[in-house]
């Protein structure tokens, strides 16, 4: 089983890359390519899953006891998110924004990721499944809203300098592209306070190095706070437009930044291993 | 049979010239009496703005092209036209010409999807007129088919190619949503019309129009249902629109950057579309340095148009596909006339002997066994006949050996004995 790990390990960068250029080639040409780029994605996260399942397999826990392992999943949840969004909306010419996303968490995961058979006791628990599972699709809300965002000003600029090329063909128009970032931060906030919750009912029990001023829980709190101030602002008319996806972009950049810093960087108990 | 067509077209005629033969629907009924009446058995007339278009089966080898252009010369009672300003087709050359003028290649903008709607409006006059016979029913249905074919597997209609048609193209790539909109039009001149026609046609929420000439922008409000503000405080309003086009005749700005200034401050700065599609330009260009201004003038809604004309354009290769393989099935359609009457012969004569040879020894048989008689019997027609009737309609199809393929048929009617052909053609 562990040489079938390591060659879908080899093979899902690959996947991802062939996928994106498959978008690639979609949002270039007037050949709409909806039903091959649909089922080569949906082919990719069924290999993607398949996976994640035999590593949890072999190796006896889910892979969420570092930043390599939960990168893999990352880049399972937010092209698999994409794809359901896709179902639901019918939009084109966004996906491969997207997915390069995936390729990238993919393949530093697949550069990095070991072969952990030993991991600590409290990371077999259910409880923690739920916290890690609703974090990752809370992150790949706030990813995709991120990309949206980005995809706004990208447009936004397009617009202003009268500049009519394939950003101005392909892309849905703002207000489409704010909504969907708007909805995609709301829904990651969700997740991410989910989380958080069981974070803080479940981490103190379990782990003795717990402490409120652990770095990854401030950044994660920082990067709430930040989330929740836009939404309340959004809600209540005071924050729109290129404002509103500036401050999802900046919503991501800290989060990420927050996930590399905990892990690499600052002394904290999200440090597994 | 002789089917010819010509046409004065945009290629071809200045406006005035064109204008000068167009058809109003009188005058295409009284003319497709006339042309009924000695020179055409059936047929179709085209008249659009940028076209007058004759095609049609004469009733004689010996009517051309001149005929159909003196009858419509001498119709409509105009002088100067020249015979060289008119195209000219014959045999499949038409039906050609009628496939390429319904998918919109041949109009003067590339995939006008008018022209779709225009052919076949003359298709369905000239049935009411029973001008259109057995053949011209075909060619209908394959030039619907055809348009139909040109819509959904091409690009070929697809995007803007007017200025009034881009400006709303640039709205929709900003607003998700026109009916939860509100547009202010300046200047109820001309495109001011047209702008406002087509915000109302994509169901804008809200439209309102005002103009220097007050009476003129009630009169296009009544028309259109909409509200009307007067020239000299429009600018107090227009905080209220999401969307600004202005076409007026002024020499001057009408709306500094401080008035768009001023108004965003107003809307909470909502996002606004200013589409300036007047010449000189109504409207400060540098108010589009305003956050969620966009601003567009006449030239860059001009590059969207060339954008899409171009797009158009790339489309074409795929349409002229679509009618090359259309035309081969009309051809093969065409062909298979000639060996139809001789098919149907051949298996007429071959049934009567079967039935009368069944009925003279059907006495033999016992009665339960009468039915399985006549189905084998028929069976061994239908293998015996099989093989002979796909050689007949290969015949049809052979284009590169006409004179073989006569005699052929010609030895086929003669061993078979199927002379009883000669005289239906001949009729």
């Amino acid at each position: 089983m562990i040489e079938t790990i390591h060659t879908i390990n080899i093979l899902l960068p690959i996947f991802y890359f062939l996928t994106f250029l498959i978008y690639l080639y979609d949002f270039q040409t007037d050949d709409k390519l909806t039903k091959s780029k649909r089922f080569f994605l949906s082919l990719t996260l069924v290999v993607h899953l398949v996976y994640i399942l035999l590593r949890t397999i072999e190796f006896d826990h889910p892979p969420i006891t570092n930043v390599f392992e939960v990168f893999t999943l990352l880049a399972f949840s937010v092209s698999f998110s994409y794809l359901i969004l896709e179902l639901v909306t019918n939009i084109r010419g966004t996906g491969l924004f997207i997915i390069i996303l995936s390729f990238a968490f993919q393949i530093v995961s697949s550069l990095f990721i070991k072969d952990l058979f030993q991991v600590r006791e409290e990371l077999r628990s259910n409880l923690l499944g739920i916290h890690v599972f609703s974090a990752l699709i809370g992150y790949a809300g706030i990813t995709i809203s991120a990309v949206y965002g980005f995809l706004y000003l990208l447009l936004y600029d397009s617009l202003k300098q009268n500049k009519f090329g394939l950003l101005f063909d392909r892309l849905p128009n703002l207000e489409i592209l704010e909504k969907l970032c708007f909805y995609s931060a709301v829904i990651g906030f969700i997740l991410l306070t989910i989380a958080i919750t069981i974070g803080i009912i479940w981490l103190p029990q379990t782990n003795i190095n717990f402490s409120y001023t652990d770095p990854k829980l401030l950044g994660t709190f920082l990067i709430w706070i930040i989330y929740g101030i836009g939404i309340l602002r959004k809600f209540y008319g005071k924050l729109r437009g290129r404002k509103l996806v500036i401050v999802s972009i900046i919503g991501f950049l800290l989060t990420i930044s927050s996930t590399i810093l905990s892990n690499f960087l600052a002394k904290s108990f999200h440090s597994f291993y | 049979m002789n089917i010819i067509g010509i046409s004065i077209n945009h290629r071809t005629a200045s406006v005035e010239l064109r204008e000068s033969l167009n058809l109003n629907s009188d005058e295409l009924k009284n003319l497709i009496s006339t042309l009924k009446q000695n020179i055409l058995k059936e047929g179709l007339i085209i008249s659009t703005c940028n076209r007058t278009e004759i095609l049609g089966i004469t009733y004689s080898d010996s009517i051309s092209f001149d005929n159909l252009i003196s009858t419509l010369i001498n119709f409509k009672k105009v002088n100067g036209i020249s015979s060289d300003l008119f195209e000219k087709y014959r045999s499949l050359q038409v039906v050609e010409h009628l496939f390429r003028l319904i998918t919109g290649i041949d109009s003067m903008l590339v995939g006008d999807n008018q022209i779709f709607k225009q052919v076949k409006d003359s298709f369905q006059l000239a049935d009411e007129h029973n001008f259109i016979g057995f053949y011209f029913k075909k060619i209908m249905d394959f030039c619907l088919r055809i348009g139909k074919r040109a819509i959904t597997e091409t690009s070929i209609s697809e995007g803007a190619v007017t200025i009034s048609f881009a400006a709303v193209q640039l709205i929709e790539k900003i607003f998700a949503n026109l009916s939860k909109k509100s547009a202010l039009i300046i200047g109820t001149g001309e495109t001011g019309e047209i702008a406002a026609k087509h915000l109302r046609e994509k169901g804008v929420a809200r439209l309102a129009l005002t103009n220097r000439t007050f009476d003129k922008a009630e009169k296009l409000a009544k028309e259109l249902n909409t509200a009307v503000f007067p020239f000299d405080n429009f600018k107090e309003h227009l905080h209220k629109f999401d969307i600004i086009i202005s076409a007026t005749g002024s020499q001057n700005v009408i709306l500094t950057k401080d008035d768009i200034e001023k108004a965003m401050t107003k809307r909470n700065y909502e996002p606004i579309v200013i589409a300036d599609i007047a010449v000189p330009r109504d409207i400060d260009i540098s108010c589009r340095d305003i956050e969620n201004v966009f601003y567009n003038d006449i030239d860059s809604l001009k590059i969207i148009v060339e954008q899409n004309l171009q797009k158009r354009r790339n489309e074409i290769p795929k349409v002229e596909k679509i009618i090359e393989e259309e035309l081969n099935n009309f051809s093969e359609w065409l062909n298979s006339l000639q060996v139809s009457p001789i098919i149907k012969s051949l298996r007429e004569k071959f049934e009567s002997i079967r039935a009368e040879e069944v009925a003279n020894n059907i006495n033999k048989f016992a009665a339960e066994d009468r039915e399985k008689l006549e189905i084998v019997t028929k069976k061994i027609i239908n293998k015996l006949l099989h093989y002979p009737t796909v050689e007949l309609k290969k015949y049809a199809n052979d284009e590169n050996a006409q004179d073989l393929n006569r005699i052929r048929l010609s030895v086929v009617k003669e061993i078979f004995g199927l002379n009883s052909i000669k005289d239906e053609e001949k009729n």
